[in-house]
């Protein structure tokens, strides 16, 4: 009986005494984790915004480049992030989207040119695809397919297209051999992104 | 010879360690190396191998945890009740293997990111709960640390050499630096860097290990 007690004072205290040094060290980094989650989410913005970024940054550096460069601005129900060169060319329109993933949640940001006609940039933040097949989609060569993607279809009706073979369009994009199930699901995503911020300009 | 002196020089008390430190150092970086010679661990050996950079921190990540726990379980071992040993062996483990998450979640953020969770699955590396549950359970806490050391060592030894010629080969750069000549006329093998290339890389450092160590005392019988 004696060691029943004492089992089970031991694995009270070992216990205890982990999750006090586990508290701590989280409460310790608290800080910097935010800091580098803010500049992740913020880098991602300038990246598919095309704002060019120096080699090696801080997190702080990063996030002035950001303030300094992008507007943020509600439109009805979402928030979109503006970038306006200071010679007044080109500029684009970001925002974010999301959706379930065939493993996880997928997060990230859409750049579209002022004029909401074709796409500028697109970065993921947050994917649990398989790796090397729907991981690849985070992978520059497939983000890099959608420079200069029109938005909508001949007809103007908006939506893109992410698939492999078939017959090219000026809305579709080559997908992921093997990773049709993510990419269906990143077109639908996308899709749904489109249709709000090209309803909203209507 | 080694593995004879190794044996009989257990009994003599001297030193921090009984004199065992260096022979324990010894065993466990090279003569029973966790991942050459005991094949343990292969999973994130396997994963995190791509680069250099990645192999490094990982086998810095398994140095401090190893040491660590080690340490911890070889303080504990008289107090810690039998039934429970491996339970408190994993929450010892699972503790250090956080420490170092958060560390690198919080300082060195990209790392963290391309690491993804393979620094959390160092909790159920067989290398970190073999030693604790075969080395310091039974051995005085220095000595369990260097143990621990010699292990880890051992292990990031291998992992580094895994991950230098995967990146080699496989980018034709090393740390993310392009070499002088060797980047300009090398064509970098993409196998390399995905998962097959890990399987042969670690198949061909398992082999040359054991032509240079010759074959296992058990395997002689």
């Amino acid at each position: 009986m004696k060691g029943n007690v004492y089992t089970i004072f031991y694995a009270a205290v070992l216990g205890t005494v982990c999750s006090l040094v586990l508290t701590f060290a989280a409460s310790f980094t608290a800080p910097y984790k935010k800091a580098n989650a803010e500049a992740e989410e913020v880098k991602n913005i300038l990246l598919a915004l095309n704002v060019s970024i120096p080699g090696k940054v801080s997190s702080e550096e990063l996030v002035k480049i950001y303030k300094e460069n992008v507007r943020e601005q509600k439109q009805g129900g979402m928030t979109t992030y503006i970038y306006t060169p200071s010679d007044n060319t080109g500029g684009a329109i970001a925002m974010r989207f999301a959706g379930p993933g065939l493993w996880g949640p997928i997060k990230g940001f859409l750049a579209l040119d002022p004029k909401i006609t074709k796409i500028q940039g697109i970065t993921f933040y947050e994917q649990e695809e398989t790796p090397g097949l729907g991981g690849e989609i985070v992978s520059s060569s497939f983000r890099n397919k959608f420079i200069g993607l029109l938005i909508r279809d001949e007809t103007g009706k908006p939506g893109i297209i992410i698939k492999s073979g078939g017959e090219s369009a000026v809305n579709k994009v080559d997908g992921i051999s093997g990773a049709t199930m993510t990419c269906d699901k990143v077109q639908e995503m996308l899709n749904e992104a489109i249709k709000s911020i090209a309803g909203e300009k209507q | 010879m080694a593995d004879k002196q190794l044996a009989c020089a257990v009994c003599q008390p001297k030193g921090i360690c009984g004199g065992k430190g260096l022979l324990t150092l010894k065993e466990g970086a090279w003569g029973k190396n966790p991942l050459a010679i005991q094949v343990l661990g292969i999973c994130s050996a396997l994963a995190v191998t791509n680069r250099l950079e990645n192999s490094l921190v990982m086998g810095a990540a398994l140095i401090f945890v190893c040491v660590g726990s080690n340490l911890i379980v070889s303080l504990l071992r008289k107090h810690t009740p039998h039934r429970i040993r491996m339970v408190a062996e994993v929450a010892i483990i699972a503790t250090f293997v956080i420490l170092f998450d958060q560390f690198l979640k919080a300082f060195y953020w990209d790392m963290s990111k391309q690491l993804g969770p393979y620094v959390g699955l160092i909790i159920t590396n067989c290398i970190v709960m073999g030693r604790a549950e075969a080395f310091a359970l039974q051995n005085p806490p220095v000595l369990s640390m260097v143990d621990g050391l010699a292990n880890g060592i051992g292990y990031a030894v291998v992992l580094a050499i895994i991950g230098f010629f995967r990146e080699l080969l496989g980018t034709g750069e090393i740390l993310g630096h392009k070499l002088p000549v060797f980047s300009e006329w090398y064509t970098p093998n993409q196998l390399m860097i995905l998962a097959p290339g890990a399987f042969f890389a670690l198949g061909i450092v398992i082999a040359i290990f054991n032509v240079i160590k010759g074959p296992a005392p058990e395997e002689n019988k």
